[in-house]
């Protein structure tokens, strides 16, 4: 498959079947150098499949792939020390010290970071010594993104990376990988948390039932952009919606004493609002103005899809 | 890389792991030491048929090729099932690494453990039972190759047989035990009997007549060629049922 330099994965009309189960239907996407793609699907929708064909532990059974220019399903040595793969679980045997992990991995490949430098990567200097075994989940799994990081590679998989991470280690880590995109490196990251789609991802691509369900980005994907804000507020004691100044034609709800507007553009209708508020000195409790989150667009996408 | 300089890595870090988790020193080291000074002292001088060994003398190397099989197929089915089970041998298979390194490493690591256990068992059958030291050194070191290298070949094997981790004591151990008792590791069993007749179809009797042979007294080479062949017979089986058959993930639940 030709491929132009800054595309580094290629994904052509994929598909894959266990037994009688149709895993992956059709997969198409592409990555450009120096992208964060977020998969994201409720579980079972292909998205473990689509990767592991990607860093070539399973075979595929139709469609073209590429790469880094290469088919994953030819077990390529050389592609193999070019990319860096986050498994799910995390697997290192447990009787080493952090360092001696980092130190073998880098006798594998042409070109590898320094122990210290991995390890200060991570931030587990403190653990530098400790057997593995002792670390906490959440240390093990940033030593395992270290441990992926040594062969500095070109592309990274990370399959889940920040489950079970305390709130700081997930921002941690989402510098660590904003670090690496600036470096000019590919990430390719499936994740459950839209926060963390939102906060990394250049593309998303949304797998339901083995199928892209839809592309684009955080910001625009399902027509996130072009969806309508909704503003809501507690309608002050003894004022009637008849009192409130509204544009003609716009039917509000009202759910608990809470007054719910949706519309394609509120500029409008806040500055009118907000100005009858200021003028009649009644505060507009609780007043939040917001568009479709991503999750609600991932929602909307996966359908009932989500429940399995 | 290089693969040799990453298998060489690998052997040291291989022995690192070994030696920080004693359970799987007990049955290769602990077992055979106790056994030998525990049995071995109430065994007496009687001579064993069919042989110049005395019975403490034949139970020095009836141990060592036990702790050989502990160290080599016990260790290596249960260590790579567990390895397989957590997703290290998944992850293995992710980096450049090839699998000639790995395995490499990890029989090197064996064969480390081998020569400690030799050097041990030799050293307690020379103080404790006067047995002399092998008549044909060469032999018993050829043997004991061939012996780390079919066992680990059915380390390997086993582990196709192995469905988890938590299976894998049992399996294991269950084809080990049976064989090794009916092939004269704990007594001497006359080559004519019905045990031995059957115990002629498995590997381990020729490695304890392998053994033997080349501690023994005589002249010529010591080598048991015959056993040394029925046992590579079996590497060669073993290892083309491992390469065919081998899972690197645990089986999906």
């Amino acid at each position: 498959m030709a491929l132009d330099d800054d595309t580094v994965i290629s994904v052509r009309g994929l598909t894959k079947s266990y037994g009688s189960f149709r895993a992956l239907r059709g997969i198409d996407f592409e990555l450009r150098r120096g992208h964060v793609l977020a998969l994201l699907g409720p579980n079972g929708a292909g998205k473990t499949t689509t990767v592991e064909i990607l860093e070539g532990f399973r075979k595929r059974d139709g469609g073209e792939v590429s790469v880094l220019g290469i088919d994953p399903s030819r077990r390529d040595r050389t592609l193999r020390s070019r990319v860096g793969i986050v498994l799910q679980e995390c697997a290192v045997e447990p009787y080493l010290s952090v360092a001696e992990a980092i130190t073998q991995r880098s006798y594998l490949y042409p070109d590898p970071r320094s122990t210290d430098e991995v390890i200060d990567l991570v931030g587990l200097e403190a653990k530098r010594d400790a057997r593995i075994k002792t670390l906490s989940g959440g240390q093990q799994r940033r030593l395992d993104l270290g441990l992926a990081l040594v062969g500095n590679p070109e592309l990274i998989f990370l399959d889940e990376p920040t489950t079970g991470f305390d709130p700081t280690a997930r921002r941690e880590s989402w510098d660590l990988v904003r670090g690496l995109c600036a470096e000019g490196r590919t990430v390719v990251l499936t994740t459950h948390y839209m926060d963390e789609a939102q906060a990394l991802a250049d593309q998303v691509a949304v797998i339901a039932a083995g199928r892209v369900v839809a592309t684009g980005t955080p910001d625009t994907i399902g027509g996130r952009d072009r969806g309508e804000t909704t503003v809501r507020f507690v309608l002050p004691a003894g004022v009637g919606l008849g009192d409130l100044p509204l544009p003609n034609g716009l039917c509000p709800t009202v759910r608990c004493g809470a007054v719910e507007f949706s519309l394609p553009d509120a500029t409008t209708l806040l500055h009118d609002l907000t100005g009858w508020a200021v003028t009649h000195g009644r505060p507009l409790d609780g007043l939040t103005v917001t568009r479709p989150s991503l999750e609600d667009v991932y929602l909307a996408l996966t359908g009932e899809q989500a429940d399995r | 890389m290089n693969d040799l300089v990453v298998a060489r890595h690998q052997v040291n870090y291989e022995q690192k792991a070994y030696w920080r988790n004693p359970m799987s020193a007990v049955f290769t080291f602990m077992f055979p030491v106790v056994f030998l000074l525990v049995v071995g002292t109430s065994a007496g001088n009687s001579t064993i048929p069919d042989s110049t060994l005395r019975y403490n003398q034949y139970l020095v190397v009836a141990m060592l090729v036990f702790g050989l099989i502990a160290a080599c197929y016990t260790n290596l089915g249960i260590m790579l099932s567990i390895r397989r089970d957590s997703g290290v041998l998944k992850r293995m298979r992710g980096t450049p690494m090839s699998v000639g390194s790995y395995v490499g490493g990890i029989i090197g690591s064996v064969l480390i453990n081998v020569m400690i256990l030799t050097i041990m068992v030799v050293c307690i059958g020379m103080v404790g039972y006067d047995l002399h030291f092998p008549f044909h050194p060469l032999a018993v070191a050829v043997t004991l190759l061939v012996g780390v290298v079919t066992f680990s070949a059915l380390g390997l094997a086993v582990t196709v047989l192995v469905p988890n981790a938590e299976a894998a004591p049992a399996i294991i151990n269950g084809i080990y035990f049976p064989i090794v008792f009916i092939s004269g590791v704990f007594y001497p069993i006359a080559n004519n009997s019905v045990l031995s007749r059957i115990a002629t179809w498995f590997p381990v009797r020729h490695m304890v007549n392998a053994l033997v042979g080349a501690f023994e007294t005589g002249s010529g080479s010591g080598l048991q060629v015959w056993d040394l062949c029925v046992m590579l017979l079996w590497a060669a089986g073993g290892l083309a049922f491992a390469l065919t058959r081998f899972r690197w993930e645990p089986r999906r639940r």
